[in-house]
């Protein structure tokens, strides 16, 4: 059988599968457990009539009548706010680069020159001075992110909490952001960046030489 | 075995992940709007009562919605195919809701939708059946969100147990938890005995 979990008695793991057998969701081993034991339980037997009660219920809906259509194709058709259009049609473009595998090994190369580009841009920004009081330098970036075009501020604010990271610069020409994370969190943190549904591209740069 | 093969017949859940979405979502990724407009005809409904058990301000639900078809919009060439569209498609709207819960985290309580009941032309068994639906609809607001969202995803929407643990990014057995906790509330709350309207 193909329950993942090691649960002795045959009739919790026939039970706990029950709303899938009822649904029809279950794959051949599931099912056939499930059916063996149905044949001898009372219980279960009950217990597969309620299920069917409860799947008729969460069935009985009217869909809703409203789409929002036209307000997400007006979001489609509009253009990205606070977004210099040409940035926006660069990230748009990288991201379909990405995507064709014909030109990957191209669009690891803009990357890798992204990447560069990045990290040079805090060696040139900062300032030659420090601000009195200003007892540690900012941390340098280790990080460069390029968030998806859809992204909300909302949406990269919640991203870096999760991550644990803080921005450190940018945008940059190509609208990535620079963050900083502590070394030893590195892995973990990008290993979140990379997994989130907002970022387009997360990877590693070497600290900028100060 | 002595279990009635016809009453054993599984109950007819909508079957994500048919052909013409899959025609569909492949039109999508080319950036054709008319298919685009097409797959999100056929999902704002499920998506808007997904994400009622999730995010249950109407306003953040509806952005939810939204930047969750923006996801599919923009990144449909990179689903492959491996698994079902609507698993996709729900993996991006739970993750969507998750960071908006996060943003808002105190929703607004109130009655999660299960939708309306089918009209009864006998009036005692429509007052039954509106019983059961408020005793239910209950239960289901006394259950955490992650709860509803996997009764939802296994009643409504049909999905299997490994496919929720893929959308909730949990493990298998996490989810067969969560639903067996929520079907003794829903059992619990049921009005009368079980032999009552069994």
């Amino acid at each position: 059988m193909n329950s993942d979990r090691l649960v002795s008695d045959p009739h919790e793991q026939a039970e706990e599968l029950l709303p899938w057998y009822a649904t029809g969701q279950l794959d051949a081993g599931d099912r056939s457990m499930v059916e063996d034991h149905l044949s001898t339980c009372a219980r279960c037997q009950r217990q597969l009539a309620v299920e069917r009660r409860l799947i008729d219920e969460f069935q009985a809906v009217s869909p809703e009548a409203d789409s929002g259509w036209a307000r997400l194709r007006g979001r489609i058709e509009a253009p990205a706010p606070r977004r210099r259009k040409s940035v926006g049609d660069l990230a748009t473009d990288l991201w379909h680069l990405l995507t064709r595998p014909a030109v990957a090994a191209l669009a690891t190369a803009q990357l890798a020159l992204l990447a560069v580009a990045a990290a040079l841009v805090p060696y040139f920004t900062t300032p030659a001075y420090e601000a009195l009081g200003s007892s540690e330098a900012s941390p340098s970036a280790n990080v460069i992110i390029l968030f998806r075009p859809e992204a909300t501020v909302g949406d990269m604010r919640d991203t870096l909490k999760a991550s644990g990271a803080s921005l450190v610069g940018g945008p940059t020409a190509a609208d990535a952001y620079l963050l900083h994370v502590p070394a030893g969190k590195r892995p973990a943190a990008l290993e979140k960046l990379q997994a989130d549904d907002d970022v387009m591209m997360a990877e590693p740069i070497d600290e900028a030489t100060r | 075995m002595s279990v009635d093969r016809a009453a054993s017949r599984p109950r007819t859940v909508s079957q994500p992940g048919a052909p013409d979405e899959r025609e569909l979502i492949s039109r999508v990724s080319g950036r054709d709007l008319a298919a685009f407009e097409k797959l999100y005809r056929i999902y704002q409904p499920r998506l808007t009562r997904f994400l009622s058990n999730l995010v249950q301000r109407p306003q953040l639900m509806e952005e939810v919605l939204d930047d969750t078809m923006m996801v599919v919009w923009e990144t449909a060439q990179s689903f492959r195919g491996t698994s079902r569209l609507s698993t996709w498609i729900f993996s991006i709207a739970y993750r969507k809701a998750i960071k908006a819960r996060a943003r808002w985290p105190d929703p607004i309580e109130d009655q999660p939708d299960l939708g309306q009941p089918s009209p009864d032309p006998n009036p005692h068994q429509l007052l039954q059946h509106r019983r059961l639906h408020d005793a239910l609809a209950a239960a289901m607001q006394s259950l955490s969100a992650d709860h509803r969202a996997v009764v939802d995803l296994t009643y409504f929407h049909g999905l299997g147990y490994r496919e929720i643990a893929e959308v909730m990014d949990c493990p298998v057995d996490t989810v067969k938890t969560r639903m067996f906790h929520a079907r003794r509330r829903l059992r619990q709350a049921m009005p009368g005995s079980v032999s009552d309207w069994v």
